[in-house]
């Protein structure tokens, strides 16, 4: 008991207790659950400033998904994105701007912005919990549309648990997670294996829209109890990518085809010393290493080899103290370093490791002046090498009404620092029209010496305005209503607003003599992101429940909307005549959604069977500016709206073996172009074998 | 005081000479009406290289007069009877490298019905073959995006050529389609069809033949 209380007071998100057993299996209503992301503190959902949104190993397991996309791509307000992997947009803001943590570690590895989550297998996953609004008070960069935090399986009561998947195109997926404790230690490691040999939804295509990929994937946990009051920590998480690349390139009528291998790895240590002092202090210390390698290897029918690299080390040390000051009054402080660099061919010079240092500071106050009311203040601030310092405050409130009815407000400010890529680029595409893209670190220097060479033809007047980028920002607020009327029924709806300024965007800064366009990046945009969200929940019997929700999203870049309104973009009438374009066929941003909707339903009895039917709705998105007037309008090319149909049942015996057979995207919906990550109709069947303690003595 | 006024009087006389040459001028001025040109062949693609891959066309202009609106045939292409050559989305004016005439041309952003008077100290480029045309080449510089991921041209909307005829009279110029037909093909048209219905032009202009800068 005394161990539990321990663990359970322990900064570090890992050791939260779970029982991976038949629990009644009703619908938990999220206001028993703990959350750590939203205040970096194990805080009662219900006492909860922000919006939360907890996903548990229960539903992830009940749906049957594999990759942290499966489980994403179903929450209410997230969207996944294709291209450079499978990226998350949260409230219509782009995949770079949410931070993807892991126990509270950020991972690294982006491509052109994103994260590809088809990195992160969710085997030994607790629970996911996402906060939505900016974060940067407490996160620092990146934590400006919000963030995603993944937290691993800790349980003691299943040493062991092994599962086996598989399914079209001869996807497999094996599991196994063992567990070893004693009083003083406690060790776990999780194994993953998956494979398939990808699709191809393009019918007179040679490449594979997801080409055949093999990863591999572990994760070990130790802890070490030193006294009762202090304890180590130490976490590794390692992940192998091989991919199989066909790749075809149309450009002009002629089509190049190579072939090739794609190897990604992945790793990070985490290391944790934590010491409670007393009831109302504790402290801990992190050190955090990781590093993203991603080379890919192809070889062109022409014999011309092509490596691309990109190497993303990352260290991080910090520390964090709680004081609970009175019963009213809970404090945070912390502070840390990180030292980060990234090699890249897309660079000027692979070899040489691009460095950038930041250092920051961060302190939030809880304040509870009575039972119905919490306050909460905290400002961070972020002091870095090589872009101007960021200072992120964030204010939130909860005020409980009565019994039923709960308000949450919160409004924060989040950066995002200018990243290696918009900093250090130097990349020509030979293969589409031999087009520069340099980074602003150095564009002006490496344009300067093209043009003493005489290779630059025009230089524009955005090429003068070049200067040292600035983080870019967003103001966040929410507001959430949530009613809760009884046991079985909750609702909430919300209202969301982010305002973000200084938005870098690629622009055209030149040319060359050839007449090949050079870009560069610089801090212009302004756009907003703005609409509500509503979720219901209703507990239809012991066995049934349904729930459902639905996003209303409205984007914007706000110079574009200037322009429009000055009457300086056009578009084209019926008869193709050109005219002025009006504010009311203004799109907003691409790749976002007006309407989001989604139905499911759940069963599940006490004999473990169990099954879901979800379904998935997404309006239109523009996708691609075909009238060339440089915003999106009705006059654009749109991805058709759809829903996607899911399906899955299972039943777990008491012996611990289950089985599970599911039919993802039923109604065989295909986009090739637009969707490229949904296959068509796919089948899986799941066997799984958990042995408990108690079978085992 | 006589010998002031003398100088006065005379710019008085002046200005007046002027201000009713003008007048006369104006009411002189018939308003020019716009023509449509329609499925205007330059140099369509006539089939695609086995080996290379590449497609290929007989690599012609296509000459225009505007001032008679009709094609003027290639050997004549030395001549001042042409306006503006059309190939592929390449357009050139009948001046500098291109020709003999006083052609020229500068691309404003607007409406079409909003060129009404081309003010004076709009610049005419000419073409200075290879590195710099009247109307410039290339996607989104002049008057068309090309999109790399479905291959196909749209006219920008708001774009208005001015031209300087050969004889230097004054036109306008609205591209209002690249394909034959005049409606641009679905972004899922086969590759052959992008191909071989492409380059046919729809546009349409007004020519004003008195000279002056006033459509």
């Amino acid at each position: 008991m005394e161990l539990r209380l321990l663990l359970f007071l322990i900064f570090t998100p890992i050791f939260l207790f779970s029982q991976v057993k038949f629990v009644k299996d009703t619908i938990q209503l999220q206001g028993d659950s703990v959350v750590v992301t939203a205040t970096r503190s194990e805080r009662k959902l219900s006492n909860v400033t922000v919006p939360v949104t907890i996903i548990s190993a229960k539903s992830i397991q009940q749906i049957g998904a594999l990759r942290l996309t499966d489980i994403l791509k179903e929450q209410p307000g997230l969207t996944m994105t294709s291209g450079f992997g499978a990226g998350v947009q949260l409230q219509g803001l782009n995949p770079d701007y949410t931070i993807i943590l892991i126990n509270g570690e950020p991972l690294v590895g982006r491509t052109a912005g994103v994260l590809d989550l088809n990195r992160i297998a969710l085997g030994n996953i607790k629970k996911i919990e996402i906060v939505k609004g900016p974060s940067s008070s407490l996160y620092g960069s990146e934590a400006m549309a919000g963030v995603i935090n993944i937290i691993t399986d800790a349980t003691t009561k299943t040493p062991l648990q092994t599962s086996i998947r598989y399914g079209t195109y001869n996807t497999i997926d094996a599991g196994v997670n063992n567990t070893l404790a004693s009083k003083s230690i406690f060790y776990q490691g999780y194994y993953n294996y998956y494979a398939t040999d990808g699709y191809s939804i393009r019918p007179s295509s040679a490449s594979r829209v997801t080409t055949p990929i093999t990863r591999l994937a572990t994760n070990q946990q130790f802890k070490y109890n030193l006294t009762q009051n202090t304890n180590i920590l130490i976490g590794m998480r390692f992940t192998n990518e091989q991919i199989k690349n066909e790749l075809s390139v149309t450009n002009g009528g002629l089509t190049i085809n190579s072939n090739g291998a794609e190897k990604n790895t992945d790793y990070n240590v985490s290391s944790s010393l934590n010491h409670r002092f007393s009831n109302s202090l504790k402290t801990s210390f992190r050190s955090y290493i990781t590093r993203y390698n991603a080379t890919q290897n192809l070889l062109t029918v022409s014999g011309a080899p092509y490596t691309d690299l990109l190497d993303h080390l990352f260290n991080r040390l910090e520390n964090q103290t709680d004081w609970v000051v009175n019963k009213k009054l809970t404090a945070i402080v912390g502070g840390g370093a990180v030292m980060e660099g990234v090699k890249s061919s897309r660079y000027d010079s692979e070899k040489i490791r691009k460095t950038n240092t930041n250092q920051y500071a961060f302190s939030q106050w809880e304040w509870m002046p009575n039972s119905k009311l919490i306050l909460i203040g905290g400002i961070r601030f972020d002091h870095n090498q090589t872009y101007a310092s960021a200072w992120s405050p964030k204010a939130s409130m909860l005020y409980k009404i009565n019994k039923q009815n709960r308000i949450r407000l919160s409004i924060g400010q989040g950066f995002k620092a200018p990243d290696f890529r918009q900093l250090y680029l130097n990349f020509t595409n030979a293969a589409a029209g031999s087009y520069s893209v340099f980074g602003t670190a150095q564009a002006q220097k490496v344009i300067g010496q093209l043009n003493s060479l005489g290779q630059i033809g025009t230089l524009y007047n955005n090429f003068y305005q070049l200067k040292a980028l600035q983080p870019e920002y967003a103001t966040g607020t929410h507001l959430t209503w949530e009613f809760e009327p009884n046991a079985k029924n909750n609702f909430s709806f919300q209202l969301f607003r982010n305002d973000i300024r200084n938005l870098i965007e690629v622009q055209q800064v030149g040319a060359y003599i050839t007449g090949a366009q050079i870009y560069s990046y610089l801090n212009i945009g302004r756009a907003f992101t703005t609409g509500f969200e509503i979720e219901a929940k209703h507990q239809i019997s012991k066995e049934f429940s349904i729930s459902t929700a639905y996003q209303y999203l409205q984007t914007g870049d706000k110079d574009q909307i200037a322009q429009i309104k000055n009457g300086t973009v056009y578009t084209r009438d019926a008869n193709g005549l050109s005219r002025k374009l009006n504010v009311s066929e203004y799109v907003g941003l691409p790749n976002n959604s007006t309407h989001k909707a989604q139905l499911k339903f759940n069963y599940s009895n006490q004999n473990g069977l169990f099954g879901n039917i979800r379904a998935l709705y997404r309006s239109k998105w523009a996708v691609n500016n075909t009238n060339g007037n440089e915003v999106f309008d009705d006059g654009d090319s749109f991805a058709k709206g759809y829903i996607a149909l899911h399906l899955s049942i299972g039943k777990d015996y008491i012996n611990g073996l289950g089985f599970q057979f599911g039919c993802d995207n039923m109604l065989n919906y295909i986009d090739a172009l637009n969707l490229p990550n949904l296959p068509g109709r796919t089948f899986f069947a799941t066997i799984k074998l958990q042995k408990s303690q108690k079978h085992k003595s | 005081m006589r010998q002031k006024l003398k100088p006065f009087s005379l710019l008085l006389i002046l200005s007046s000479i002027l201000f009713s040459c003008t007048k006369n001028e104006t009411t002189v001025v018939l308003p020019v009406t716009a023509i449509t040109v329609s499925n205007l062949p330059a140099d369509t693609v006539l089939g695609v290289n086995a080996i290379t891959g590449m497609p290929f066309s007989a690599g012609k202009y296509t000459f225009y007069s505007l001032e008679r609106n009709a094609i003027v045939p290639n050997t004549d292409s030395a001549s001042t009877q042409w306006d503006l050559a059309f190939a592929g989305s390449k357009i050139l004016t009948n001046g500098g490298t291109s020709g003999k005439g006083l052609g020229g041309a500068f691309i404003y952003t607007g409406l079409f019905n909003d060129v009404k008077t081309i003010s004076n100290d709009s610049v005419f480029k000419t073409d200075n073959a290879p590195g710099s045309f009247a109307v410039t080449f290339g996607s989104g510089k002049g008057w068309y995006v090309y999109d790399q991921l479905t291959s196909l041209i749209t006219p920008l909307a708001g774009r208005v050529l001015v031209i300087r005829t050969a004889s230097g009279k004054y036109a306008k110029v609205e591209i209002i389609n690249y394909y034959k037909g005049g409606v641009t093909l679905p972004t899922t048209a086969s590759e052959s069809d992008k191909l071989s219905k492409q380059r046919y032009y729809t546009f349409r202009y007004a020519y004003q033949p008195n000279g002056s800068k006033t459509f």
